[in-house]
């Protein structure tokens, strides 16, 4: 029996456009291929991107929701269309998502001065020293790992999904919001989860320029690191005002 | 004095991001039999022999004759 028997029966990737891109990939040449140094700027420009609709958002306030909805949609258009559009379609992710982290922080400004900065400070901070024991080697993702972020995340989702659902019914999951021990450590079980999900990010992107994917997975690279950036930074900010509240 | 210093971590470590990822992973990393395989067929590779048998890779067993008698 395989030694990673859930993996075969649910899938290796939680992402679907993952696998399909890794074959066939005789067929570019050394300019048509995937590398480090591309994702890294690709990134870069999607951070500036994000930047400037934070900007935005920051001043007009009132963009964040509309920032929040047309975000989501995009992302979901990203990870379910074709990768090789991803370049369209992640530039305009990382604005309005940005619109809607302006706006988030502004809300979370007024009533905890100085506390966006740190989450910025913080997020930053996750990524550099993740990426730093990753290309060390001192975090070495492996199948079962990849098994239990993927795992871990889709739980959270589905909790917030339930939570989301229920609050039009005036009800929700309490000890999620809550600022007691348990909403306490609940958050920071999701930092840490959302901080994993780094981790595979980043093997992502260095098989993908080890195998020399199409060039176009550069922006399926960053725009999942960037996804996953955002994710961080909110939790952190829910994390760091659930601390303040006490 | 708070803002300062979270300021600095953020440029700090995008600074450490923009020059750190452009560089390849460590052999350590790298030159492993466990890395996650991204994309490889979830399905056990079966070849078909020229005499029509299939061998799955990884689930062939060696037979031993003297047992099976």
């Amino acid at each position: 029996m395989s030694k990673h028997s859930a993996l075969n029966t649910f899938g290796r990737s939680g992402n679907p456009a993952f696998t399909k891109n890794f074959e066939n990939t005789e067929a570019f040449s050394q300019s048509e291929r995937m590398t480090l140094d591309g994702a890294v700027n690709k990134t870069a420009i999607l951070l500036a991107l994000c930047f400037a609709g934070a900007f935005a958002g920051w001043n007009v306030p009132e963009l964040a929701m509309p920032g929040l909805i047309i975000g989501t949609i995009l992302a979901f258009v990203t990870i379910f269309r074709n990768p090789a559009k991803a370049g369209s379609t992640a530039p305009f992710y990382a604005a309005f998502e940005g619109m809607a982290l302006g706006g988030i922080t502004v809300f979370a400004e007024t009533q905890y001065p100085g506390i966006g900065i740190q989450a910025i400070g913080l997020t930053f901070g996750i990524l550099a020293s993740l990426l730093f024991c990753y290309k060390s080697g001192i975090i070495k993702p492996t199948e079962n790992f990849r098994l239990m972020v993927f795992s871990a995340t889709m739980g959270i989702f589905l909790l917030y999904l339930v939570s989301f659902i229920m609050s039009f019914f005036g009800s929700g999951i309490g000890f999620i919001h809550s600022n007691g021990l348990f909403g306490i450590g609940f958050s920071l079980f999701v930092v840490g989860i959302a901080s994993l999900n780094l981790v595979l990010d980043f093997d992502f992107i260095e098989e993908g320029a080890e195998r020399g994917l199409p060039k176009y997975m550069e922006w399926y690279g960053a725009f999942s690191l960037m996804v996953t950036l955002v994710w961080l930074y909110i939790e952190i900010l829910r994390l760091l005002m659930k601390l303040r509240s006490r | 004095m708070n803002a300062i210093f979270f300021s600095l971590l953020a440029v700090f470590s995008l600074f450490i991001f923009m020059n750190l990822g452009k560089i390849k992973a460590s052999k350590k990393q790298m030159d492993r039999d466990d890395r996650i395989k991204w994309g490889r067929n979830r399905k056990p590779n079966v070849q078909q022999n020229r005499d029509g048998s299939k061998i799955i890779e990884g689930q062939a067993e060696e037979v031993d004759e003297q047992s099976n008698k």
